[in-house]
């Protein structure tokens, strides 16, 4: 599907010759290490439909109107890179090796590099980049949609409300969008930046010339659209457990207990991880796109898993209360996808804007997912109850440290009690036990000295 | 620095014996002028107070005030590794971390032994001298006797102090008793003589458990001194050789006598 080959690394390779050739050979160390590259080469999987004439060039991020890289092909469109990290606490390596020798164009490529010397190579980070497609209308967003962030805010509010040509509406973001200009030269891109500028805006023409209003209606329709196809199979596994399959499952009554504690927040819940992703992406600045750091898809993986174990404890012969009808969880998909395009494309404010749409929209009607969920919260609040009263097999909900912990307390709290009872005389112990009710304390008597 | 040398180490060794029923841990205050104990026990309705003046021993040096916080069961442990007739010589530095105990027997047997001391944080009540309204003076045994009696029926006992002489009177489950005393002088034998000194008739109730734990401290003296007053605390005072003494305090029950 996708060729591999590295970008930047024969330009990388010829510069760090250079620099390792001046350096004197240390003469205490049989190997000398080259010095670090400032620009070492980054291991990327490219389409194959995209031309050789596609280049990477920093546009506005519809989400967090910052510039960010993508990858723009003349022919085939723009798409966005997703940077795959190894989790920092297990650190990995690329070794990188040009030239293999069978394959031609590897060889080829490092003939290019005009370097033998360099064929192999070895990164100190593990990242990988990948480009997917990615609908250019996200990138048309932020000249329609007004961020509290840019100055031009009050410009781009009347633009957007009226008919104006395609080249006024993208002027409106020239400054935090370098390329631009740039790209909408290349072969298609122009023309397919305003076929797809056309899908969320309502279109006049004015002699030769088209002009556009944007329509909030309009990119509704086409987000949902976009969410429809996307939940029309089921999610991507870690998604699916998460907030489709976790986010309906009912309490299982029979033995009192809730099987998953994981409320309906996972809406909400869902947003701060999405958030989390993307700080790390901000932080790494234009030079990253959209980091998708394992780790973290790592522990919400572990955690997802848990629940659903000791669940399936009881549920051979108990079955839950209710259960979520196809229809039920084709909404809860549907809802699910629309959160993630828009906390993914769409900036922060707006897409709050939007979900309010989407609820009094008339194209979709969650009703039934509604009255779903708000018979699962009083299910789940029903199970919480009966729970804490008189719950035998509440111990279980302690994992080990807790109980370690409170081994040791208790370990402690005997040992003291053991020593103050050997420094007890019996007599002392006796008098415990003596009754002095009707008794005066001494220092009712005799005052403090 | 302290260092002091009782020729009698029983002095000692029941003294600490009559206090360990009472209190657990308590601290002793050295000073110039000897070294003095005061305690509650936990209940707060009783308090012990222990005076060794510096003529007690023989020589007696304090150059600061030092206070050894002791454990007194451990402490007990130690002195009864002392036989009663051994001269008994303790030590401490300024700042203790342990007691050093040295034992010598007329054999010359010589044992010592280090009690590990700890910080104890204890509230000092002032006790002012009080004129009690009737004093008793006894023999300890006999006073002993009357409290282990008395205490076969009931929990506590009612003393009684009028012109015909004292009475120690008890009621219980099964039955009730009284022991009376008058006074009376024994010529030959002081100590067994029985004094009481009468301001004014008192009646007041004591918990048994607590008088039984201060006879304890019998072996210490062969006459024991019991002051009464209205509204104050029981004093039974034990003398020690010179001026030293051991005295026990006790707050009267008031109000319900079952």
């Amino acid at each position: 599907m996708a060729r591999t080959r590295s970008k930047g690394g024969a330009t990388t390779t010829s510069k760090n010759s250079k620099e390792t050739s001046s350096t004197p050979a240390n003469s205490k160390s049989r190997y000398v290490l080259p010095e670090e590259s400032s620009n070492p080469p980054r291991i990327f999987i490219l389409p194959k439909k995209a031309t050789k004439e596609a280049r990477i060039v920093s546009l506005l991020n519809p989400r967090y109107a910052k510039p960010t890289r993508y990858l723009v092909c003349p022919e085939t469109g723009v798409y966005e890179l997703t940077q795959i990290a190894a989790p920092k606490t297990t650190p990995r390596s690329w070794l990188i090796q040009y030239g293999g020798g069978e394959d031609g164009e590897k060889a080829q490529e490092a003939k290019l590099g005009n370097n033998t010397e360099f064929s192999v190579h070895i990164t100190k980070g593990a990242d990988l980049f990948v480009a997917t497609p990615i609908d250019p209308v996200f990138l048309l967003l932020p000249a329609f949609i007004p961020s509290t962030s840019t100055s031009s805010e009050s410009k781009s509010e009347k633009q957007s409300r009226l008919f104006v040509s395609s080249d006024d509406h993208l002027d409106t973001i020239q400054q935090s969008s370098p390329h631009q200009w740039e790209i909408l030269r290349w072969g298609k891109i122009r023309q397919l930046f305003e076929s797809r500028m056309a899908a969320i805006c309502e279109t006049a023409q004015a002699g030769d010339e088209t002009m556009f209003r944007f329509s909030e209606d309009k990119l509704l329709a086409e987000l949902l659209a976009k969410a429809q196809r996307m939940s029309e199979n089921p999610l991507p596994k870690s998604m699916e457990d998460k907030f489709v399959t976790k986010a309906l499952e009912a309490p299982v009554l029979g033995i009192k207990r809730a099987a998953v504690l994981q409320t309906e927040t996972s809406v909400e819940e869902k947003q701060t991880e999405e958030t989390a992703t993307v700080s790390a992406a901000a932080e790494s600045g234009a030079s990253t796109p959209k980091e998708t750091n394992s780790t973290e898809s790592q522990t919400s993986g572990n955690s997802t898993a848990t629940a659903p174990t000791s669940a399936s404890d009881a549920a051979p012969e108990l079955a839950p209360t209710i259960t979520a009808s196809p229809e039920v969880i084709r909404l809860q998909r549907l809802r699910i996808a629309f959160q993630f395009l828009s906390s993914s494309y769409i900036a922060a404010g707006y897409a709050a804007t939007l979900r309010q749409k989407l609820s009094s929209t008339s194209l979709v009607d969650f009703a039934p997912l509604d009255a779903y969920l708000a018979r699962l919260a009083q299910l789940r609040q029903e199970a919480a109850a009966a729970r804490s009263v008189g719950d035998y097999t509440r111990k279980r909900d302690f994992d080990d440290e807790e109980v370690a912990a409170r081994a040791e307390k208790k370990r402690r709290h005997d040992e003291e009690e053991k020593r103050k009872k050997a420094g007890e005389s019996r007599g002392v112990r006796d008098l415990k036990k003596v009754n002095t009710s009707g008794m005066k304390k001494m220092s009712d008597f005799f005052k403090k000295k | 620095m302290l260092e002091a040398r009782l020729n009698q180490a029983q002095d000692l060794k029941k003294a600490v014996d009559a206090i360990k029923d009472l209190v657990q841990d308590c601290n002793f205050d050295c000073n110039d002028s000897g070294i003095a104990l005061q305690a509650m026990d936990n209940s707060h309705v009783a308090l012990v107070s222990m005076m060794m003046k510096a003529e007690m021993f023989s020589p007696y040096r304090c150059d600061r005030n030092i206070a050894l916080g002791v454990n007194l069961v451990s402490f007990t442990k130690v002195l009864r590794a002392a036989q009663n007739e051994d001269v008994l010589t303790l030590k401490a530095e300024d700042a203790p971390d342990s007691l050093n105990l040295v034992f010598e027997n007329s054999n010359d047997r010589i044992s010592e032994y280090d009690l590990k001391l700890m910080d104890i944080d204890q509230e000092h009540l002032g006790i002012p001298e009080t004129e009690y309204a009737a004093t008793i003076s006894m023999p300890s045994a006999e006073f002993k006797r009357i409290c282990t009696d008395l205490m076969a029926m009931s929990e506590s006992v009612t003393i009684e102090a009028n012109k015909d002489g004292v009475k120690f009177a008890c009621s219980g489950d099964i039955g009730n008793g009284s022991v009376t005393l008058r006074s009376n002088t024994n010529v030959e034998k002081p100590e067994l003589s029985i004094d009481i000194e009468l301001t004014e008739p008192v009646s007041l109730t004591f918990s048994l458990k607590y008088l039984v734990n201060f006879c304890k401290a019998q072996p210490l003296s062969s006459s024991v001194r019991i002051c009464l007053s209205n509204e104050v605390p029981l004093l039974v005072e034990y003398g020690l050789a010179g001026s030293s003494y051991l005295r026990f305090y006790l707050a009267p029950k008031i109000g319900d006598e079952e």
